[in-house]
């Protein structure tokens, strides 16, 4: 039988490598530390880290519900 | 020619938006390929590129930005502007203080305007006497009543915000034109405002106004109390914020144009005839 091969504690770990280095990118280009020439919406780049951000907390609190409920 | 110009930079700006878009979709698409490979082979390695390919492009997607122009483009089209405004109230010779007027003087609430006197030491007139001329040329005293340089980006201030300026208080400005001006429009590096009773001073860091500010402050003296695009859209926030007629006192760009210092003054409002 034909599955997906990433299990959700993976998808987890995965969230939170790209969140961190959404997090960083988007801090790293904040017109706060001065003009950069990449010519990209800072704020929607934003708006991508902290939903992924948010995406793995959700996966975190999945998983401490489960542990609590088990 | 002028026109050529802008629609050949329209032109590169599309293309490169559009071989963005091509560069996402195909990550997507190749991050798709990959997905379903890994479910048919059951391979964790392209499971995981595939994720990330198919996150990655529709980040790239996301986060294309809108069409951007050179500074030297904004610049060299603005100035001609401003001399051809300076000239013509020199020619009228129009020697006095411009005043942003606050709303109570305007039939519209949303607009911004200038009142300029012909004559220096003539007192502002009550909004009524404004009002009732309602024209750009006022007789009665002999003054002329303009539409700011700075008002569209007073407009987009209020756009960005969702607010409207005669709703809120300097407080509000002190904390929101910050961030507005640094984050959400990336107009300068850094902007500090202070209060001192009516006098408020802007510093602007780095602003993309900087060689119009430096420029325009070689034009006449009358003019410089108009202050640049941005100095001339602070004023018109300010004006609409306080309720009360501003002035620009004192403009000031520094030497490498990276500083822009300007002091506001808030009038006090003229008392009506009994």
């Amino acid at each position: 039988m034909m599955t997906f091969p990433l299990g959700f504690w993976d998808i987890s770990l995965w969230l939170a490598i790209t969140a961190i280095i959404l997090i960083i990118t988007s801090e790293m280009l904040s017109p706060y530390y001065g003009k950069i020439n990449v010519h990209i919406n800072k704020k929607r780049l934003k708006n991508a880290s902290l939903a992924t951000s948010m995406a793995f907390l959700i996966t975190v609190a999945v998983r401490i519900i489960n542990i609590l409920t088990s | 020619m002028q026109k050529l110009g802008k629609n050949a930079t329209k032109a590169r700006a599309t293309r490169k938006i559009s071989s963005i878009h091509i560069a996402g979709w195909g990550l997507i698409g190749f991050g798709a390929i990959a997905l379903t490979t890994s479910i048919i082979y059951s391979s964790l390695i392209l499971a995981f590129i595939g994720l990330g390919l198919v996150f990655w492009g529709i980040i790239i997607n996301y986060i294309t930005t809108e069409e951007y122009v050179k500074k030297t483009l904004l610049d060299t089209t603005t100035l001609p502007s401003l001399t051809i405004i300076d000239e013509m109230l020199k020619e009228l010779n129009y020697n006095s203080k411009a005043v942003y007027l606050p709303p109570k003087y305007l039939r519209e609430i949303e607009s911004n305007k200038i009142y300029i006197p012909k004559h220096e030491g003539t007192k502002l007139p009550t909004p009524e006497q404004i009002l009732q001329e309602d024209k750009t040329f006022i007789r009665n005293p002999e003054a002329i009543v303009l539409t700011p340089l700075g008002n569209e980006l007073t407009k987009l201030f209020e756009k960005t915000l969702n607010t409207s300026f005669a709703k809120v208080d300097l407080a509000y400005l002190v904390q929101e034109i910050p961030k507005l001006l640094i984050e959400d429009l990336e107009i300068a590096e850094n902007i500090k405002i202070e209060i001192e009773n009516s006098i408020v001073r802007v510093r602007m860091e780095n602003s993309i106004y900087k060689d119009i500010c430096k420029e325009s402050e070689k034009l006449s003296g009358m003019f410089r109390s108009l202050g640049c695009p941005i100095s001339s859209a602070i004023a018109c926030t300010l004006a609409k914020a306080t309720g009360r007629p501003v002035i620009v006192s004192k403009h000031q760009t520094s030497e490498d144009g990276k500083i822009i210092d300007v002091e506001y003054e808030l009038l006090e409002e003229p008392k009506e005839k009994s």
